[in-house]
């Protein structure tokens, strides 16, 4: 079989379906998110040890740079990264397993554990390096398993894994929305940085309805995608310096 | 050495002691195999879900759980004893004595659940049953059942072929029931 090009598009042209919108002059940096996440999805505390190789688990992180040379050294804003749900994405066809596939119903990428044999191509072809190894199975003593997340699977040793713009939220609103026999609405739910984020600098909707709050932010007009130039199609919209 | 081992495996004897091997680790396997598919133990041994049927007991009842959200539930000794602490054959019955020891101690009965998924699918009764299935589509005639046995073996395969089949020619729907993350995440 093979696979056709997909056609050049600019990362504004791309829609998708659910779209994030981060706002950097508000993020304080305060990694609330990065908790917040690690508790939403189940993942592990790797320990220093493993953490000193490189080893580390988060599927959001708080990226830090400095710009210029030693005692003039500024800051620039706190750029919260995670998984871009790439409308193209890198990972996907790098996985001889198929085990990181896209979407079509919700437009994400997706991490099928019980398919990923830990080949760790997609994390080398990921130009953000927002996706995570579980490189053994990290120990969680009583009683942190109590505090499990039963809507998201625990993932073993070897197998990778990576932000899913938290699936089982929208699959939970979805199925709430159908049983009362209506759409979903703008702001019902959000991703657990999203709620977590107390300076409100995430922002999490449909990107495929003008309406909503985040496409309205995300047309503001000086919105930045990362690596677009990639062509990556990303999901997420950064603004600094607004 | 071992050319005189294939030789004494080559006479009648030797046969016969190959054929035997094979038979027992045939038989173990099969055993092994055997033991996968029986029900597992039941606090209260021997419980018959075809008496609770036969009494016109619906489903939802007991499982509550099914038409709410994602798990069915198994019913607590509260639920179990509210009926059967009125009927006096079943008060003081030995057969109902894990039942009533549970309610006397206030420890809960330990129902082990036998149509379970691994935990990397994430099922809901909920949309199954809101989409017009009923129980006994996947969990068979029921009141024909002493402990719950599953009619089949449930696997991605079986799942993926009745979405398939409830798709048809939407394909809008096809999407959504064929997509790997509508299960896996």
């Amino acid at each position: 079989m093979t696979n056709a090009i997909p056609e050049v598009k600019l990362a504004e042209e791309h829609v998708g379906k659910w779209g994030m919108v981060i706002n950097q002059d508000i993020c304080t940096g305060c990694q609330a998110c990065v908790a917040a996440c690690a508790m939403e999805n189940n993942i592990t505390f790797v320990g220093e040890e493993d953490s000193g190789y490189g080893r580390s688990m988060h599927w959001i992180r708080i990226e830090r740079f400095w710009e210029g040379e030693y005692p003039e050294v500024k800051m620039t804003p706190n750029q919260p990264m995670l998984c871009q749900q790439c409308g193209s994405a890198p990972c996907e066809p790098v996985c001889p397993a198929f085990a990181t596939v896209h979407s079509t119903a919700e437009s994400l990428n997706l991490q099928v554990y019980n398919r990923c044999v830990g080949t760790r191509y997609c994390a080398n072809n990921c130009p953000y390096q927002v996706r995570s190894f579980n490189w053994r199975d990290y120990e969680r003593p009583e009683p942190l398993p109590n505090q499990f997340n039963p809507d998201v699977t625990v993932r073993r040793r070897g197998v990778m894994e990576k932000c899913t713009f938290c699936i089982q939220r929208i699959h939970k609103a979805q199925d709430e929305a159908k049983s009362e026999g209506r759409e979903v609405m703008d702001g019902e739910f959000t991703t657990a940085c999203a709620q977590a984020c107390p300076a409100t600098a995430i922002t999490f909707g449909r990107t495929d309805d003008p309406q909503s709050l985040v496409s309205q932010l995300a047309h503001k007009g000086h919105g930045v995608k990362h690596l677009e130039e990639l062509g990556t199609l990303p999901s997420v919209t950064y603004f600094k310096g607004g | 050495m071992i050319k005189k081992l294939f030789d004494w495996l080559k006479q009648p004897l030797g046969l016969i002691a190959v054929g035997i091997v094979f038979l027992a680790v045939f038989s173990a396997a099969a055993y092994g195999l055997w033991t996968t598919q029986q029900a597992p133990e039941q606090p209260v041994p021997g419980f018959p879900h075809k008496t609770h049927v036969a009494f016109g007991i619906q489903c939802l009842y007991c499982h509550p759980g099914a038409s709410k959200g994602p798990a069915a539930g198994l019913p607590s000794q509260a639920k179990c004893w509210a009926c059967h602490n009125q009927i006096v054959k079943t008060r003081d019955s030995a057969l109902l004595a894990p039942l009533k020891d549970a309610v006397l101690s206030g420890q809960s009965l330990e129902w082990v659940p036998v149509a379970i998924v691994p935990d990397f699918v994430q099922f809901n009764h909920r949309a199954h049953i809101a989409a017009g299935k009923n129980c006994e589509d996947c969990h068979g005639d029921v009141s024909q059942m002493g402990i719950y046995e599953n009619p089949q073996v449930m696997n991605m395969g079986w799942c993926l072929n009745c979405h398939i089949e409830t798709a048809g020619d939407d394909q809008e729907k096809l999407i959504k029931l064929a997509d790997c993350g509508t299960c896996h995440y």
